[in-house]
């Protein structure tokens, strides 16, 4: 099958410093693919260059391709808000925007210009259903976002990205900010989501990437060391360097 | 270790407490002192009031009711003939005087005919001072002989009135604070918005480099600018200019709001943008990832967020408009006037005080009753727009 998003070649420096060094990789539909690495290692980085909020970063500089279903999502004409719409991202500490539960789920397409109120209601029901978040607050859609707990926060800011219906959700270490049990709620989630989306997910946890996904790309001082499935990737590495980090060797 | 030197701590400590007791002591008697001073003077007719008094000569009508049934308290006196009741008083300034307390609805006195026209109808009014009224072939009664005499001259059945000289009193400051309102509301209306955006363009729009940070470093020196050179500035520039586009002819209250304006712009940035830089940078992230475009993020995400600081600015300007006066005198006049025209000069309540400060002699009572005014204005202000924060954070809506 083709892969949804290809990067070939990637290149990016902030300034001098070189971040990503020739990365490339392919992302599989329907799939959940886990980017693993220590600290500075780029793999926030990558994720970002796939939505291109890297762009907002003075003195950002990338060469190399990055095709979106075939197309180059990383030319300067490209339509910049039409990839976020179908690129969606969820944060590594909750966001919620200071509004009600309704309006920050429906900020999205309310930007793109919805303004009808069953229309809205109906995609505020569905995201918060698939965000399995529906059950805890239907009944307070008008109270404010900031009361939810942290977990529940977290799974507000996926239903607000879902109801944009993308194709792909970015994920930049989740659940950092969460304690286990609401950890868990999430990698649920995750598990049931990746039937609608692609998921590409930036963790620190080996047992978070060895739980959920189904590829893992492990990222070391700017390069992809090793790509392939988690299975193989946890079993039997082919680096060194792979095996030393998950062994938790360094990191 | 130990630490000797304990002397100069206990010194140090003391200069802390010290400072602090003498600031607390020195707002606080400036608080005592105009209230003392000003709390006999404040009253209902002084915020209603016209700040010049009117003098009225008018005659009475026939009248074909001859008694009234009235009740008169100890200090004051009926005239169960007219439908009057007098008391013995005392004006601003302290002299004695008789004030009407009560005029019947059916009284003569409340179809009195102004002499000057001879049929333009006056009616006495509770409030106003009776001054002189004169009879066919009777000596007139005054008001030195006291409101008593002139009560039972009134009554006397046998005197026809010939002619009554009453007044409206002044001193009143209502003229004053209908201006302060209008300053208050037209320049917020021409400061706010264009603070705010430009708060916005600094913050969200500027690209960092030299030119932004000149205007900023511009802007921000006006802080410190004396507003009697924004005074200046409003004399040279917005009379004329006002004068050009309006039908002003002189300095009028459009341009002292429009050089009011320019005092509070500064501010207003200055706190708008340190409102907009507290706004966390994930929402502003989390709004472009969710496919809106710049302006959406400032306007819906960003700008709301602001609204408490913005709502200081407000506040913060709402006291610097109502304390203004040296920039006032000039572009707004220091005319007391009792009808109040945007095109025309008048007083805000500060320059009002200093107008009653420069009188010979200065009228400190009054002063001080105005202050108490301008004390509560800001007291409510301040204590409404920390509510409506307050509930805005609780909300969760900021």
């Amino acid at each position: 099958m083709e892969p949804i998003i290809k990067v070939e070649n990637l290149d990016l420096y902030y300034d001098k410093f070189q971040a990503l060094k020739k990365i490339s990789l392919e992302i599989h539909q329907n799939k959940v693919t886990a980017l693993i690495g220590p600290s500075g290692c780029g793999k926030s980085t990558f994720l970002r260059c796939l939505n291109r909020m890297n762009d907002l970063i003075e003195g950002m500089r990338m060469d190399g391709t990055i095709l979106f279903h075939g197309e180059h999502s990383e030319s300067s004409t490209y339509d910049v808000i039409g990839l976020r719409k179908k690129v969606g991202m969820v944060f590594q500490r909750p966001n919620p925007f200071p509004m009600s539960i309704f309006d920050n789920v429906a900020f999205g397409p309310r930007q793109q210009g919805e303004k009808n109120k069953q229309v809205l209601k109906e995609i505020v029901e569905k995201s918060l259903k698939q965000a399995a978040l529906w059950d805890e607050v239907s009944d307070r859609l008008s109270e404010s976002a900031t009361k939810l707990s942290g977990g529940q926060q977290q799974r507000l800011c996926i239903a607000r990205a879902i109801a944009m219906e993308p194709e792909v959700i970015l994920m930049d270490e989740p659940t950092s900010a969460l304690d286990p049990l609401a950890t868990q709620r999430i990698e649920d989630l995750i598990e049931e989501l990746k039937k609608n989306y692609t998921i590409i997910i930036v963790t620190h946890s080996m047992q978070q990437a060895a739980r959920i996904s189904d590829k893992t790309a492990f990222f070391l001082m700017g390069e992809v060391i090793e790509y392939g499935s988690t299975a193989d990737i946890f079993a039997n590495p082919n680096d060194k360097r792979t095996e030393d980090y998950i062994t938790g060797r360094f990191g | 270790m130990r630490n000797k030197t304990r002397l100069s701590d206990i010194l140090l400590n003391g200069f802390v407490y010290l400072a602090t007791s003498l600031s607390v002591l020195a707002l606080g008697l400036i608080f005592f002192y105009v209230f003392t001073e000003g709390k006999d003077l404040l009253s209902l007719d002084l915020i209603r009031g016209n700040y010049h008094s009117r003098n009225y000569v008018a005659t009475l009508p026939q009248s074909s009711n001859d008694s009234f049934n009235l009740q008169p308290t100890e200090q004051t006196f009926a005239i169960e003939r007219f439908g009057l009741i007098l008391e013995q008083s005392e004006n601003l300034a302290g002299d004695s005087v008789i004030r009407v307390v009560y005029v019947a609805d059916d009284s003569p006195f409340s179809q009195l005919v102004l002499q000057e026209t001879g049929n333009e109808v006056v009616s006495l009014k509770e409030g106003m001072i009776m001054m002189r009224i004169a009879y066919e072939n009777h000596p007139t009664s005054l008001t030195s002989r006291g409101a008593a005499a002139m009560a039972a001259d009134l009554n006397d059945p046998d005197r026809v009135v010939r002619e009554v000289m009453f007044a409206q009193v002044g001193g009143g400051i209502r003229g004053s604070i209908i201006t302060t309102v209008y300053l208050i509301g037209l320049t917020l209306m021409m400061a706010l918005p264009l603070g705010v955006l430009s708060a916005i363009f600094f913050n969200e729009f500027a690209p960092r480099n030299m030119i932004t940070k000149t205007m900023r470093t511009f802007t921000e020196t006006l802080t410190g600018v004396p507003s009697i050179i924004f005074g200046l500035l409003g004399i040279t520039v917005f009379v004329p200019l006002t004068i050009r586009i309006t039908p002003a002819s002189g300095s009028n209250l459009i341009a002292g709001a429009m050089t009011l304006a320019v005092i509070l712009l500064p501010t207003i940035i200055r706190t708008t943008e340190e409102a907009l830089k507290v706004v966390p940078a994930d929402h502003r992230f989390a709004s472009l990832a969710l496919g809106a475009n710049k302006t959406q993020t400032v306007f819906k995400v960003v700008l709301p967020q602001a609204i408490p600081g913005i709502l200081t600015a407000t506040f913060l300007g709402i006291g610097r408009i109502i304390g203004e006066s040296a920039a006032l005198i000039f572009v707004l006049g220091a005319a007391i006037k009792d009808s109040v025209n945007i095109y025309q000069p008048s007083t805000s309540l500060a320059v009002h005080i200093w107008a009653m400060m420069t009188d010979e002699p200065a009228n400190v009572a009054l002063s001080s009753t105005i202050a108490i005014i301008i004390l509560m204005i800001v007291l409510v202000m301040n204590l409404s727009i920390k509510g409506v924060v307050s509930l805005m954070i609780k909300k969760g809506r900021a």
